[in-house]
């Protein structure tokens, strides 16, 4: 039998010092908890249902739905600050060796929001709903799990929200065990009211209410205004924030700004021009100046801290291109359609920022934001987010995030599946950068502003895997802003 | 052509020429009126166009005044120049200052020439400024606003701009701002009717239609300004021309706007539009063919008057002329009321038609007193002949009664015998003149020409084939072909037969007598043609007066009946002959 795993040393130790600095800054005067109120949040994007089961294709829209779904609906296990596993509905599992039978020990006394005690039957029932190619059983107060093939991190997978448990009562509403339960969920907002009978304790706030579809501009007017307690921030307002005496939290860099060639532009014959645009990129200035410091170069599709490899393991160094080595390529491999999601402020700067770094070594770059039908770029500029699991299934899910044939491309070589070795997630990561046709460009991290009516007893309102910690915080009615 | 088409067309002429002469003369004086006019206006317009952009630079010198003098800049430059290596705090800071001036445009540059931070284009932090010198290590400066082509992200401007420098500890930091010239200015022009101004941006190499842009955005067509652009260019002085653009045609002054090195950064052009000119011109042209028809109209209906009573008198004395030619001598002319030299001609005209009826009929009196005395004459001839046996057997008779009975009986009854001869010869002379007198009107009837030749021939056979004369030879040559005529029968056959009588006497030797029928002129002619000894001229000009005869006893009617026979049926008779070769009669009838 094996225990639960940690991705890697180096992450337990990076998220540790994370840890004790945040919960330095985020519980300085101790407060006493105080219950009641509801805590505002605003967000730019707007879901349209919890349900762990739907498909959901837009990317802003799957982001929030995974930040609020563990709200409502818990997982097994989830991915503590630390990067490692932590029980939630799951007192305890074990698996044989080769990880072809799983046992999951559940919680006592955990009940749903409707009052009824949460059964083994019942998450038996919510799993065979998420994961269609696993047999799931029950054994008294256990679940038993047996993938089609041995899995030996079935536990990380569990992790994934989209494996939330959810007890469809009808064909419209589902139950859930987490510390909120959804009272109404409109176009435009979306209220959760405590779940008293919570199993980790009744949270301190009565319900929390999220908004939707506000602009970055709207969120910090609200936030400094004190319309709101919790916004999403962009890198260029952080100084700003600060500066009022406000908080910012953020999340580990668990994005992944990354430029993908299209097809068109992915033969070998570019390599060269793909190269060259490569070492055009300015990634410091982009991390260090666009983005307030907020964020690192990224040179490797993983980070270290997931990977626990150096970037220069995986990817060649480049050196900046003169303009004469540019105007040498052919004109139409110098000229080139970046396009980027019109809707991410922060990706479409620094998309400028990488035109003009091409631009003043001799390629002509024309940024397209398209809100309709546009003509077929030639390079997107993609935001993905890592899963803070294993490199294996990390470099899966991006690869399903850049588009299930980019990677596959862009690698005639390897071919990678969940639980693959170390060594084989090197090889692959190498050969999917040799070639240019994914180039990383930063990892930055989501920023959240939060306000100073929100107090906290255990780390941060946001922990740094991305997870809203808000069944630990309270409101300062004292400090409250009158809207 | 008439003296009436004449006299119309002289006037529509006139009228017209006059028209074309006025609507010319006051067109060009419009045009010279309206360049004149379009001068004074286009020069003050220039003048606005200028005024209005040193107001754009004095206030872009302004707006950047106060971005400078800002509590944001000051802390900004404060902040940098206590510390050198956190600017990259400040990468966002130009957006919001430009947004609150109001400036398209504007860079933060370090002393250096390095961009700290761009409204327009945020992503140029970090890089050198595009207007430093290749080889300058600091970021010049300018007291004055000035003109320079400004690179946004997606597209090339030219922008007047201005400098500010801010003192940053030690060293200093650059404003460097301003507002696009573009459609926007060109918009704030308050600009009369019939004007507009375009702008040409000198920010690309070539002249395309992206650069020209007027109030509306920009101008598609900017070919037919290229000449006049590229002139500008070149000599960098003020410069006017005639645009002709598809609906109109523009009067263009193009004004250089030179930047700080002197070159042409753009080209203000102030069009004043020639429409207002070609709607005058175009109104002057059509009044000038509403007058000239009106004039036209009025001219003819004048012409018609007077050429009608000019015309009207001599054509009253054609008509009677013609009258007159018909035998008309009645015919009124109502002309002689007029005065002057129609009235003359005309009264003229009734005084010889006049005389000439009188003479007339002083002629037929002539005539029937000469006619008269023919008669007479031909009469006492024609009687004097048969009386004289008579008067002869008289004065026997008387002498006879000396004589014995029996020699009385005898004389007796040779006198009475030719007494009775002698009288029945008065008879036969007092019947043809009677004949004559009693010409009755043709009754008019459908039939065949030959049959009335035939029937005609038929009453001299038994003449011809007794032996008692030198023989005629009769041959009929009749063309069955001649159809059918509306003739009267009976007096046709008179006539004929008088002709056959003449051709048969002709020929007291014997000889060849013919008679023909022929298709001719649509009718049909009878010929009868005899081999005698002829007729003289003067016997031609004399044939057919009556009672004019060459032979011993003849009447001279013969051939008068015959006459009247074809005159009756309106058709006509003349004869072909020569001494010792003949004579042919020849009648013509028509078929109807």
């Amino acid at each position: 039998m094996l225990p639960f795993r940690f991705a890697s040393p180096a992450i337990v130790n990076a998220f540790c010092v994370v840890v004790c600095v945040a919960s330095l800054i985020a519980t300085p005067t101790a407060a006493r908890p105080q219950y009641g109120g509801t805590l505002r949040v605003s967000a730019h994007a707007s879901i349209r249902s919890l349900d762990p089961g739907a498909a959901i294709t837009d990317r802003s829209e799957a982001v929030l739905s995974a930040r609020m779904r563990p709200l409502v609906f818990e997982t097994l296990v989830e991915v503590d600050a630390a990067g490692g596993l932590r029980p939630v509905l799951a007192e305890s599992w074990e698996s044989d060796a080769a990880g072809a039978r799983w046992r999951f020990r559940l919680r006592p006394g955990v009940t749903l929001h409707d009052g009824s005690p949460l059964e083994a039957w019942k998450i038996a029932a919510a799993l065979r709903t998420t994961a269609t190619a696993w047999t799931v059983s029950t054994d008294g107060e256990a679940v038993v799990v047996e993938p089609a093939r041995p899995e030996r991190d079935l536990a990380w997978a569990l992790a994934d929200p989209r494996h939330a448990i959810a007890v469809r009562r009808s064909a419209a509403e589902l139950v859930g065990s987490g510390p909120f339960r959804i009272d109404r969920l409109e176009s435009g907002r979306a209220l959760l009211k405590a779940h008293d009978a919570y199993w980790a304790g009744r949270p301190f706030v009565d319900s929390v209410q999220v908004d939707f579809q506000r602009s970055p501009r709207v969120q910090l007017a609200d936030f400094e205004s004190g319309r709101a307690d919790i916004v999403e921030l962009q890198p260029s307002d952080v100084r700003r924030v600060t500066e009022r005496g406000l908080r910012v939290a953020a999340t580990r860099s668990i994005d992944l700004l990354v430029l993908v060639f299209e097809s068109n532009r992915a033969e070998a014959a570019s390599e060269p021009a793909r190269r060259l645009f490569a070492g055009a990129l300015d990634r410091s200035t982009i991390a260090s100046v666009l983005l307030q410091g907020r964020a690192e170069p990224a040179r490797s599709l993983l980070p270290s801290w997931l990977s626990g490899y150096s970037p220069e393991l995986v990817a060649s160094t480049v050196p900046r291109p003169t303009r004469t080595t540019v105007m040498a390529l052919p004109a139409a491999q110098r000229t080139l359609t970046l396009r980027v999601d019109p809707a991410d402020a922060v990706a479409h700067s620094i998309a400028d920022r990488i035109a003009e770094d091409a631009r003043e070594v001799g390629f002509t770059v024309t940024v397209q934001a398209p809100t309709g039908l546009a003509p077929r770029p030639d390079v997107r500029l993609v935001r993905a987010a890592l899963a803070s699991t294993s490199p294996d299934r990390s470099l899966l899910q991006l690869g399903a995030e850049l588009g299930s044939r980019t990677l596959s491309a862009a690698t005639p070589g390897p071919v990678l599946t969940a639980g693959a070795s170390l060594d084989t997630v090197v090889r692959f990561e190498r050969a999917v950068l040799g070639g240019f046709v994914v180039i990383p460009v930063v990892r930055m991290p989501e920023l959240f502003g939060v306000g100073d009516a929100v107090d906290i007893s255990e780390g941060e309102a946001v922990d740094p895997t991305g997870r809203w910690n808000f069944a630990n915080l309270w409101i300062r009615s004292s400090t409250r802003a009158r809207p | 052509m008439t003296l009436r088409t004449r006299l119309f067309a002289l006037v529509g002429a006139v009228v017209a020429l006059t028209d074309i002469l006025v609507t010319a003369t006051v067109a060009s004086s419009a045009r010279r009126a309206f360049a004149a006019v379009d001068d004074q206006r286009t020069a003050v317009l220039v003048t606005q166009v200028r005024r209005e952009f040193v107001s754009e630079g004095e206030q872009v010198a302004q707006r950047l005044e106060r971005v400078a003098s800002s509590d944001e800049v000051v802390r900004l430059a404060a902040d940098l120049g206590r510390s050198k290596t956190n600017a990259a705090a400040y990468v966002g800071a130009a957006a919001p200052l430009a947004a609150s001036q109001g400036l398209d445009f504007l860079d933060l540059v370090s002393e250096q020439g390095t961009i700290i931070s761009s409204a327009h284009a945020p992503a140029r932090f970090g890089y050198r400024h595009p207007w430093l010198p290749p080889g300058a290590t600091s970021m010049p400066e300018s007291e004055s606003v000035f003109l320079q082509r400004v690179e946004f992200p997606n597209d090339v401007a030219l922008g007047v701009v201005a400098t500010r420098s801010i003192p940053a500890g030690d060293g200093r930091i650059l404003l460097v701002g301003g507002r696009r010239l573009d459609e926007r200015f060109l918009k704030t022009l308050v600009l009369p009717a019939g004007t507009r101004v375009l702008l040409y941006r000198d920010v690309e190499p070539e002249i395309t239609h992206r650069q020209l842009v007027d109030a509306s955005g920009v101008v598609a067509d900017v070919q037919p300004f290229e000449p006049l652009i590229a002139r500008v260019r070149q000599t960098r002085q003020d410069a006017r021309a005639q645009i002709a653009g598809s609906s109109d045609t523009e009067s263009v002054a193009a004004v250089p706007l030179a930047g700080p090195d002197g070159a042409v950064r753009g080209v203000l052009l102030v069009a004043s539009s020639g429409r207002e000119l070609a709607s005058l011109v175009n109104r002057i042209r059509w009044s000038g063919l509403l007058f000239g028809a009106l004039g036209l109209v009025v001219g003819c209906g004048l012409s018609y008057i007077v050429a009608a009573r000019v015309t009207r008198p001599v054509e009253e004395l054609a008509d009677a002329a013609r009258a007159v030619a018909a035998g008309r001598w009645d015919v009124q002319v109502h002309a002689d009321e007029s005065s002057g030299e129609v009235g003359a001609l005309a009264r003229a005209f009734r005084t010889m038609t006049e005389q000439l009826a009188d003479q007339r009929d002083r002629l037929v009196q002539a005539e029937r007193v000469a006619a008269w005395r023919e008669l007479a004459r031909r009469l006492a001839h024609e009687l004097k002949n048969p009386l004289f046996p008579l008067r002869i057997t008289v004065d026997n008779l008387t002498r006879a009664k000396s004589l014995t009975p029996a020699e009385f009986d005898e004389v007796f009854e040779e006198s009475v015998g030719t007494l009775t001869t002698g009288l029945a010869n008065l008879n036969a002379v007092i019947g043809r003149f009677s004949d004559f007198a009693r010409m009755p009107m043709p009754q008019i009837a459908d039939l065949s020409p030959n049959d009335v030749a035939q029937r005609a021939v038929k009453l001299f056979h038994a003449q011809l084939a007794s032996g008692e004369r030198p023989p005629i030879h009769l041959t009929m040559d009749l063309d069955p072909s001649v159809g059918r005529i509306e003739a009267d029968g009976e007096q046709l056959g008179r006539a004929l037969t008088n002709l056959l009588v003449n051709a048969i006497d002709a020929m007291p030797q014997g000889g060849e007598l013919t008679i023909r029928t022929r298709r001719a002129n649509g009718g049909v002619r009878f010929e009868v043609s005899d081999t005698g000894q002829g007729l003289t001229e003067e016997e031609r000009q004399r044939l057919f007066t009556p009672y004019y005869t060459t032979k011993q006893h003849g009447t001279g009617l013969g051939l008068a009946i015959v006459q009247s026979v074809v005159a009756d049926h309106h058709g006509r008779i003349w004869v072909d002959s020569e001494p010792g070769r003949g004579t042919t009669f020849h009648i013509e009838l028509n078929r109807t």
